[in-house]
């Protein structure tokens, strides 16, 4: 988002927020909300999406990332006839809007909503049939088969694989320009810049996987109700958290979606909400923003030739990262509070935290706490359940809590790195934070192990002693991340190879 | 809270537009303190690759060179090197610039200083804007011991003296050039930029307080990398076959009228020397012998306007008794690289050379 | 009821997680946001809940939105039963 997004977007959710005194009852100001994250929501979905060129893609990649959120949305629900009536005035709600983006092709001072003109009606129609198709399909299909939407799962995550390894999406991109009628030698990776779909394809996956799990209603009490269309699609495409997070739970997002008493919006609220966006826009555009000139990149990393200048620009990308995307994230959160979504925090101070576990769990928290959920955690119980499996007898090595523990991190830790992008380096980021987690676990271990004869609390330090041990910890914690970003920040192992040569005086 | 919110932030852009600290920043500067000053003064037309920003507060555009740095050694012939983006070196490395060229020559004086030239150029072709560095450098407390002034004829045309956003927006320092020197421009001329009272408050100000900012951070990209120019993978080399144009800059031939050319402003530039020994250079064009090139020497140049000025120049130079070198054709086609008057290293070397008798010989007119 | 749950909460903690058995915590001492519990011994203790409970934690579940002390914890213990 720029900055003439994030006022359109603020004034827009101000609005709202404020504009229902009139209706005491709250239903009409409730309902007038829906509808206006709802539209806003998918209006944005085309109108940040970036330009590309290949023709109509920054049309059809915001008809996908809908298309999809409906698709999923019905595979999981199966709505019957009842349900879809009720369903109608949101399918209608998103197919005007799609429909009218798609006609200002034709309205000249109205073009264009996307970066560059949608294609003609006919395509278009025909784009629509074909998802129609599939949201037809999917109910039918998954309908009493709530297993198979792990293979939805699977889908999701082979496109998502694709749009983030550089190889298979220039081959889509020739694809793509075949399809087109465009010249397929151009093919690049980064033609399909696919706006959002990392956030919307973690909010997919958690809300299928969900329904996979989900438990049987206790006995005598009636099963929770599930998203409507609306709340779904409002949900996964929630335009503040659109472009980068939080990942919120859809559980979560309905609770404040569903809660009346928060129109109008009181002084507290519209005041918390505004002086977050801006705090964010100080952080992103002032803060961020400036200490980029200085911060390490692809280029830079080539030329620096004194090992104090080189500290010097990997601690300004590691304040600028994390200045940049909190600031984003205090975006979307002000922008979520003014509507009355109290999304998710990401940053909880992490480069205050005297230790890499209590850094992770303050880092792009709605991202790790996503892994945690939907795979640290299955997997961890898996091994650890006394169950033997064809894969695993029930003792052993394999069972050792020290291997779980060490197979559980570094696999993890190896998928976030990933989540970012397959390149070697993303894997060697993830690497290095796996070990240093495993390393800090075997640390507090021993350490526990040696306090496990005395009684209670661990002894007590002198204050000063304590302070002066946390003071180094922090400096440690944040010195082995802002190097872990030298892999993160290049686009090759043997660069960040020259960068920590340089570090170390080479 | 929302009007106390705005009460204060019109009192704070009231004491700005009054206290104009905008001006005074410029000398707040982390150049020669945190990081090396630079070799020449800041300028560039894309930052993020150049490590360089153009700014157009004189105060900070010092404040960064390295020439503001310290206080002389006793044992340095100071030369100041003024002239345009030539001077300054376009596409030249600083170490490859003329400035560069005569410090790796380790050049001595009779009386044994080594003589330490100072790149003071700025790529903006008006000698108005010459005097405009001259008269600061001269006035600060830099103790140079000589002068090397390089000039071409694009930098005389009277109308285009004050063509340069680094001129209009600097108003009171050149019309005070203008007083001072009686300088043959108009004080109240509309090209001068006066800001409103909102372009005074800080929202006004944003950009140039953005650009100091950026100035100082890109000091720490300047001293971790030794880079202060964008280089470009490959250039447009200067033209060789020309135009059968025998205009220049709407003059045309036979000859110049008096007012033509601005002379005032390079004797101006001779009174702010003052008692430091002065070298003027004429600095080396590129010769065409492409397509009409018996009309033009070059993209710049129609030769009748070339040959006059040249004239005129060696006339002045004898009638006024000045140190003068003409170097116009020092440098064969090869040596020039993306203009008429943008050389090599090998041609910056070779204008070293040629300059290295006369800048040692002006030791003997200074007092150490 | 609730405070035998407690009790056994607290125990196990301290004994198997921390390896500190004579180690009292506090039911409303912070276990997830102080560090005390990292994410591997976490999924033990929703291990030990369902297995001496009988009440599922799931996956999703464990971390300090869901429940940061052995008072949270409980409640949802005694709620699910």
């Amino acid at each position: 988002m720029n900055l003439t997004q994030i006022l359109a977007f603020a004034a827009l959710s101000l609005i709202v927020g404020l504009a229902c005194a009139w209706d005491r009852a709250r239903v009409r100001a409730m309902r007038a909300r829906g509808w206006v994250m709802l539209a806003a929501s998918v209006v944005a979905v085309y109108w940040l999406q970036s330009s590309s060129p290949i023709r109509s893609l920054d049309f059809w990649l915001p008809t996908a990332s809908i298309g999809l959120t409906v698709i999923v949305w019905a595979a999981i629900y199966a709505p019957r006839r009842a349900e879809w009536r009720a369903a109608l005035p949101a399918g209608a709600v998103i197919i005007g809007i799609v429909a009218f983006i798609a006609l200002t092709r034709y309205i000249d001072p109205l073009c264009c909503v996307t970066p560059t003109r949608p294609p003609d009606i006919v395509t278009v129609a025909f784009g629509g049939v074909i998802v129609a198709a599939l949201i037809a399909g999917a109910t039918l299909l998954f309908r009493g088969r709530t297993r198979w939407l792990n293979w939805l799962v699977l889908g999701v995550i082979a496109a998502f694989v694709i749009l983030k390894l550089d190889v298979a999406t220039q081959a889509l991109s020739a694809v793509l320009r075949g399809l087109n009628g465009q010249d397929m030698a151009q093919a690049s990776a980064l033609d399909v810049r696919w706006l959002g779909f990392s956030y919307i394809a973690f909010r997919l996956i958690h809300a299928l996987r969900d329904r996979v799990t989900a438990r049987p209603p206790a006995p005598g009490k009636p099963a929770p109700a599930g998203l409507t269309l609306r709340e779904f699609v409002s949900y996964v495409v929630f335009f503040p958290a659109l472009t980068a997070g939080p990942i919120d739970r859809a559980d979560r997002f309905v609770k404040d979606y569903r809660n009346t008493t928060v129109l109008p919006m009181d002084t507290a609220s519209v005041v918390a909400g505004v002086s977050r966006i801006l705090l964010g826009v100080f952080k992103k555009f002032v803060i961020a923003d400036t200490l980029a000139i200085v911060a390490l990149n692809a280029v830079n990393a080539a030329q620096v030739n004194a090992t104090i200048w080189m500290w010097v620009i990997v601690y300004a990308y590691a304040l600028r990262i994390f200045f940049d995307f909190s600031g984003y994230t205090d975006i979307a959160i002000g922008l979520g509070r003014l509507f009355g979504i109290k999304l998710p925090e990401n940053f909880d101070r992490p480069y205050l935290k005297s230790n890499l576990t209590l850094f992770w769990n303050s880092w792009h928290m709605s991202l790790s706490q996503w892994f945690r959920a939907y795979f640290f955690n299955p997997v961890t119980r898996a091994l650890r359940s006394p169950r033997e499996t064809h894969f695993l007898p029930a003792q052993g090595f394999f069972r050792q809590p020290a291997f779980i523990i060490l197979f559980g991190q570094v696999t993890t830790m190896l998928l976030i790195g990933l989540w970012h992008g397959i390149t070697w380096n993303f894997v060697v980021w993830g690497a290095w934070h796996a070990f240093g987690l495993f390393a800090h676990n075997r640390w507090a271990e021993f350490a526990r192990r040696r306090n496990a004869s005395t009684d209670a609390e661990p002894t007590p330090q002198s204050p000063v002693r304590r302070r002066v041990v946390t003071v180094l910890s922090v400096v440690a914690t944040f010195n082995f991340v802002a190097l872990g970003w030298v892999w993160f920040a290049l686009p090759s192992i043997d660069l960040s190879l020259t960068v920590f040569r340089r570090l170390v005086g080479g | 809270m929302l009007g106390k919110a705005l009460f204060l932030f019109l009192v704070f852009n009231l004491i700005f537009i009054l206290a104009d600290p905008a001006a005074g920043l410029g000398r707040v500067s982390a150049y020669n303190i945190l990081f090396p000053g630079r070799s020449r003064l800041p300028y560039g037309d894309h930052p993020e690759r150049a490590y360089n920003v153009s700014v157009l507060n004189l105060d900070a555009m010092f404040a960064s060179h390295e020439i503001a740095a310290g206080t002389k050694p006793a044992s340095e012939f100071r030369v100041l090197l003024i002239g345009d983006s030539s001077t300054w070196g376009w596409l030249l490395k600083p170490a490859d610039t003329l400035a560069g060229q005569i410090n790796r020559a380790r050049l001595t004086t009779a009386d044994g200083r080594t003589v330490r030239a100072y790149n003071l150029g700025y790529p903006i072709m008006s000698l108005a804007k010459d005097v405009l560095i001259l008269d600061r450098a001269m006035r600060a407390a830099w103790q140079p011991d000589a002068v090397v002034w390089l000039v071409t004829l694009e930098s005389f045309p009277a109308d285009k003296q004050l063509f340069h956003p680094l001129l209009q927006n600097n108003p009171a320092p050149t019309r005070d050039l203008i007083a001072r020197y009686g300088l043959k421009l108009d004080p109240n001329d509309p090209q001068f930029v006066t800001p409103s009272l909102l372009d005074r408050t800080i929202i006004g100000r944003r950009r140039d307080l953005a650009d100091l900012a950026r100035l100082q951070l890109y000091g720490v990209m300047w001293a971790a990398t030794g880079i202060d120019q964008d280089y470009p993978a490959d250039y447009e080399p200067a033209a060789i076959d020309l135009d059968p144009d025998d205009a220049f800059h709407g003059h045309k031939p036979p000859a110049f009228g008096d007012a033509d050319l601005a002379f005032d402003a390079l004797a101006a530039g001779v009174r702010a020397a003052g008692k430091t020994p002065l070298l003027i250079v004429n600095e080396p064009i590129l010769r065409s012998n492409g397509r009409n090139s018996d009309i033009r020497y070059n993209f710049f140049y129609p030769r009748w306007a070339y040959d006059q000025y040249r004239a005129a120049m060696i006339a002045q130079a004898t009638a006024q008794g000045w140190n003068y070198i003409d170097a116009w054709d020092l440098l064969p086609m090869s040596e020039f690289t993306n203009s008429a008057v943008h050389y090599t290293p090998a041609g910056a070397k070779l204008l070293a050379d040629r300059l290295a008798d006369a800048v040692t010989q002006l030791g003997k007119i200074s007092t150490p | 009821m609730t405070t035998e749950i407690r009790t056994a909460l607290a125990q196990y903690i301290a004994k198997e997680i921390l390896q500190q058995p004579k180690r009292v915590i506090a039911p409303d001492a912070p276990l997830i946001s102080s560090g005390l519990i990292d994410s591997f011994h976490l999924v033990d203790l929703g291990l030990f809940v369902e297995d001496k409970f009988g009440v599922r934690i799931d996956d999703a579940e464990l971390n300090k939105e869901t429940f940061d002390t052995i008072e949270q914890l409980t409640a949802i213990i005694v709620e699910r039963q």
